[in-house]
């Protein structure tokens, strides 16, 4: 990398390159880890529920999809594996790589909301919705819309963040084409595609919270 | 208001305030220092705003049947006070204004980490006033700050936009936590250990780890009561299985958390202040030290004492009420190790000094009015009355207010130039301190009384300590309005302050008063700690123009 | 070229791409067993810990090898243990109330839809859940 480009990336307060990506990688983390947060009110606001309607929730769990949430799971692991991937070349300069790599997970990612949308179909269509707008006769438990409550909100707060992930890796690729990183910068890469791993680490655990469970 | 030929000499030479003209170099600057005086501005605003509420409930309360307002009004004033006050003012002022200003000049950096998101967090801060802002315009809403459930839920009133501005604004706190921590980490200058940090560095981070881990939850708490409140979801409803206390559980896991981040930056400029006018450094600099990163740790634990009366369970309320007394052991650390600081020190009284004296006397007992109620028998008694909201004003408003306002006198020759009028200074200080004195001191008898808090109307026995409440009140507003004149003239007329008005031996000293819009020529290298008053050594930082 | 190894050294001695595919392929077995163990219909406690398990150690996985975590030291890997800790802090203590209450003071539920009364109360009917209604 030529010196004028490796100072133009440089930023002032910082005394060199490594120091800087260490702290964009720290700074990284600390957002995951604010995102981890924001999803255990969830996950507390499903425990608690969980343990109090045992028998609603393990009924409601059988009206899921399990076939095609396993089937997003897979979808999502094998999107991790291709953003890592386009990291792994990223940094090794190989941009055209790289850039497919990043398009392949994009697929992926559209691939798990369309299956998300036809689950999400199937549920409107049997009434199974959260609170007030649940009507599912066949699952009048105490708990059933609750289950359902938590459903929409847990997948749905995913899902947004699958789009703003989406996004992310959108922009990475389109950069990437256009030879924004190299051997030498490849930081921005590495982050976008740590939110994505976090986006797969939270789905694992709601697969089997709201699926297998 | 033309300024004086001495502030002239200030202002020819180029320093962060002048090196840049025009209102655009202010709207998109990325200088840590510019950003803390943005903060400085909004935040005393909102400080005024929500004075001026205050000011408005306890003329309500002067009577004890309507006065100047019906009962709706009234739910929604204490209700802005308590949004504004906290989201507005408590929150952000200290890190925001002083943590962005001086944590790079500390630790020898030449700026923080991210610049940029520095700046985007004074724009999600203008963002979340606006949206709340719009919210009171449009009727405000009358839950009380902490928006307890079912009522939130399902009460007619704006709460949507209240909540969604605190959410905005919680995402601030957030960026701003994460940019200090990296600083910390990643931009300490060569020779400055973890261990010759200055002690407000350590409480500055120690603060933003809360603010990284508490408010994500608080976040999605309020996310969920504006969707069931708009929506109907049903998450606090119990008919739909839904449970109101878990609201309270989520609720107070940040809120509790939060009240450590309102204190800790101002336990950080009580360390500066003291070593400082005492000519001392500190005694027990590790145990200040990690004391800090105790009460961040610990005050996680203790969430559940908001809740002994609310149906949570004994054997929950037990643990609670047993962790709740390990956090006042930090704080006590704290104490002890600045009196011993003060012990056969130089004490050069001065309003700062005189703040931080204030500071004390507010912290120790508001403090252990703290571990009185975190006893669960005494907060049977007192949950919910006028107790509670003398404890928590005692702390907050008395105990970090008052810290707030040392720090702004400490700092503000360096951070402008100018030295202020130091007899309005302490005349408005005295105010301040006493005025708090007068309006709570009788909210603690009020509440021991039995006299309950948010209670629009009063029966005629509370009557008389309603009105001492209210005359203290108006000593503090009379105070406040001496210290903010006196300020901000001193901006024009006031005396040209040199790098060093104090003789402080704190780091960002070194620096010229304004200090110039780039921090340093080129790297410091440290050699040792802050605040070595003992015997004459040279400055901790000397400059290398290596790089 | 000098940035570029040196890039790669600091995420963890050059190892090849296969790293990645070798750690996906664990992750889907384990899925595979997790839909197993669902398909067995275990009994209550089980299949939840089962489940759990699987997912602690496929979301280990993820951290430690795609996210990176094994290569890099220092505070990135306290960051997110310490996340850890409160989020189990926080189910941990709420769920305990719940666990742990006055049976009444819960959301009527099974184990509480079915006791008797307190005397002279009327029983009431469980919530109506017709569309619409709030």
């Amino acid at each position: 990398m030529q010196p004028e480009t490796q100072a133009a990336r440089l930023a002032h307060h910082f005394p060199d390159l490594r120091t800087q990506e260490n702290a964009a990688r720290l700074g990284m983390w600390l957002f995951l880890a604010t995102e981890v947060l924001l999803f255990t009110a969830l996950f507390t606001a499903y425990s608690v529920y969980r343990y109090l309607f045992v028998h609603a929730f393990d009924e409601a769990s059988r009206l899921m999809h399990t076939g095609l949430g396993a089937a997003n799971t897979l979808v999502l692991l094998t999107s991790s594996l291709t953003a890592a991937l386009a990291v792994y070349y990223a940094r090794r300069g190989q941009a055209r790589r790289s850039a497919v790599l990043l398009a392949a997970t994009l697929a992926f990612a559209a691939t798990f909301m369309v299956i998300k949308a036809f689950e999400y179909g199937h549920h409107f269509h049997e009434g199974q919705l959260p609170g007030r707008f649940y009507t599912y006769p066949e699952l009048q438990l105490p708990g059933a819309s609750m289950f359902f409550t938590l459903y929409f909100l847990m997948t749905g707060v995913h899902g947004l963040h699958v789009l703003i992930g989406m996004g992310v890796l959108a922009f990475l690729m389109v950069r990437t084409l256009r030879g924004g990183y190299s051997t030498a910068y490849s930081t921005p890469v590495e982050l976008g595609v740590l939110y994505w791993h976090l986006v797969d680490l939270i789905w694992i655990f709601l697969f089997p919270l709201l699926y297998l469970i | 208001m033309s300024p004086s030929p001495a502030s002239e000499a200030v202002y020819n030479r180029p320093n962060y305030l002048t090196a840049d003209r025009g209102v655009r170099s202010w709207l998109t600057t990325r200088d840590h220092k510019r950003i803390g005086v943005m903060f400085l501005v909004l935040t005393a605003a909102a400080l005024a705003l929500g004075g001026f509420f205050a000011l408005l409930i306890r003329i309500e309360l002067l009577t004890p049947g309507p006065t100047i307002m019906d009962a709706m009004t009234y739910n929604r004033m204490f209700t802005l006070h308590g949004v504004v006050m906290i989201f507005l003012f408590m929150i952000p002022a200290i890190p925001g204004i002083f943590g962005n200003f001086f944590l790079p000049l500390m630790i020898g950096a030449q700026d923080v980490a991210f610049p940029r998101i520095n700046l985007a967090t004074v724009y999600l801060y203008l963002l979340g006033a606006a949206i709340a802002v719009y919210g009171m315009v449009h009727g405000g809403a009358d839950t009380g700050w902490t928006f307890y459930t079912p009522y939130s839920t399902t009460t007619t009133t704006k709460v949507a936009p209240i909540l969604l501005g605190a959410f905005v604004l919680g995402l601030g706190s957030i960026l701003t936590g994460i940019n200090f921590i990296v600083t910390t980490h990643t931009l300490r200058a060569p020779g400055l250990t973890w261990h010759r940090l200055p002690l407000f560095v350590w409480a500055i981070y120690a603060t933003s780890v809360i603010q990284v881990l508490a408010t994500p939850v608080l976040g999605m708490t309020l996310l969920l009561v504006t969707v069931e409140n708009v929506f109907g979801f049903g998450i606090f409803d119990p008919a739909r299985g839904g449970d109101p206390i878990l609201f309270q559980h989520l609720f107070w896991f940040y809120s509790h958390p939060a009240v450590y981040i309102m204190v800790l930056p101002a336990m950080a400029v009580v360390s500066e202040v003291i070593q400082t006018f005492a000519r001392k450094n500190m005694f027990g600099y590790k145990a200040v030290a990690y004391s800090s990163l105790g009460i961040a740790f610990v005050g996680f634990f203790v969430w559940g004492h908001h809740l002994f009366t609310s149906g949570q369970s004994a054997f929950d309320s037990g643990v609670f009420g047993v962790l709740s007394m390990f956090v006042g052991l930090f704080t006590a650390v704290k104490v002890f190790n600045w009196t011993a600081t003060l012990y056969k020190g130089a004490i050069q009284v001065s309003a700062p000094f005189v703040y931080i004296v204030g500071f004390l006397f507010y912290l120790v007992f508001g403090g252990m009015t703290g571990i009185a109620l975190a006893t669960v028998s005494l907060d049977v008694h007192w949950q919910d009355t006028y107790f509670v909201v003398a404890h928590f004003h005692f702390v907050m408003a008395a105990g970090t207010v008052m810290a707030f306002l040392a720090a702004l006198h400490y700092w503000w020759p360096k951070m402008f130039g100018k030295t202020y009028a130091e007899r309005p200074a302490l005349v408005g200080g005295f105010l301040v301190i006493f005025g708090f004195a007068a309006t709570f001191v009788p909210q603690f008898l009020l509440g021991n009384m039995g006299m309950p808090r948010r209670y629009y109307s009063y029966p005629e026995r509370f009557w008389p300590l309603n009105v001492a409440s209210t005359a203290g009140a108006s000593l503090v507003a009379i105070g406040f309005l001496i210290v903010l004149v006196n300020l901000v003239v001193s901006l024009a007329w006031g005396r040209v302050a040199g790098p060093n008005p104090w003789g402080s031996k704190g780091y960002e000293w070194n620096t010229p008063s304004p200090p110039d819009k780039e921090n340093f020529p080129g790297t410091p290298v440290f050699t040792h700690g802050p605040h070595e008053y003992q015997e004459p050594v040279p400055a901790a930082a000397e400059v290398t123009h290596a790089a | 070229m000098a940035e570029g190894s040196h890039a790669r050294a600091e995420h963890g001695a050059d190892h090849g791409p296969g790293r990645y595919v070798v750690v996906w392929v664990v992750l889907v077995v384990f899925t595979a067993l997790t839909y197993s163990a669902w398909r067995l219909n275990l009994p209550e406690p089980w299949h939840v810990l089962v489940a759990l398990a699987i997912a602690v150690v496929k979301a280990g996985l993820v951290a430690l090898f795609f996210m990176e975590l094994w290569d890099h030291k220092g505070a990135t890997r306290l960051v997110f243990a310490s996340s850890l800790v409160f989020v189990a802090l926080l189910i941990g203590l709420v769920v305990a109330d719940s666990a742990t209450r006055f049976p009444l003071a819960n959301p009527p539920h099974e184990g509480t839809l079915q006791r008797e009364p307190p005397l002279g109360a009327v029983p009431l009917p469980l919530p109506a859940m017709a569309p619409g209604a709030r």
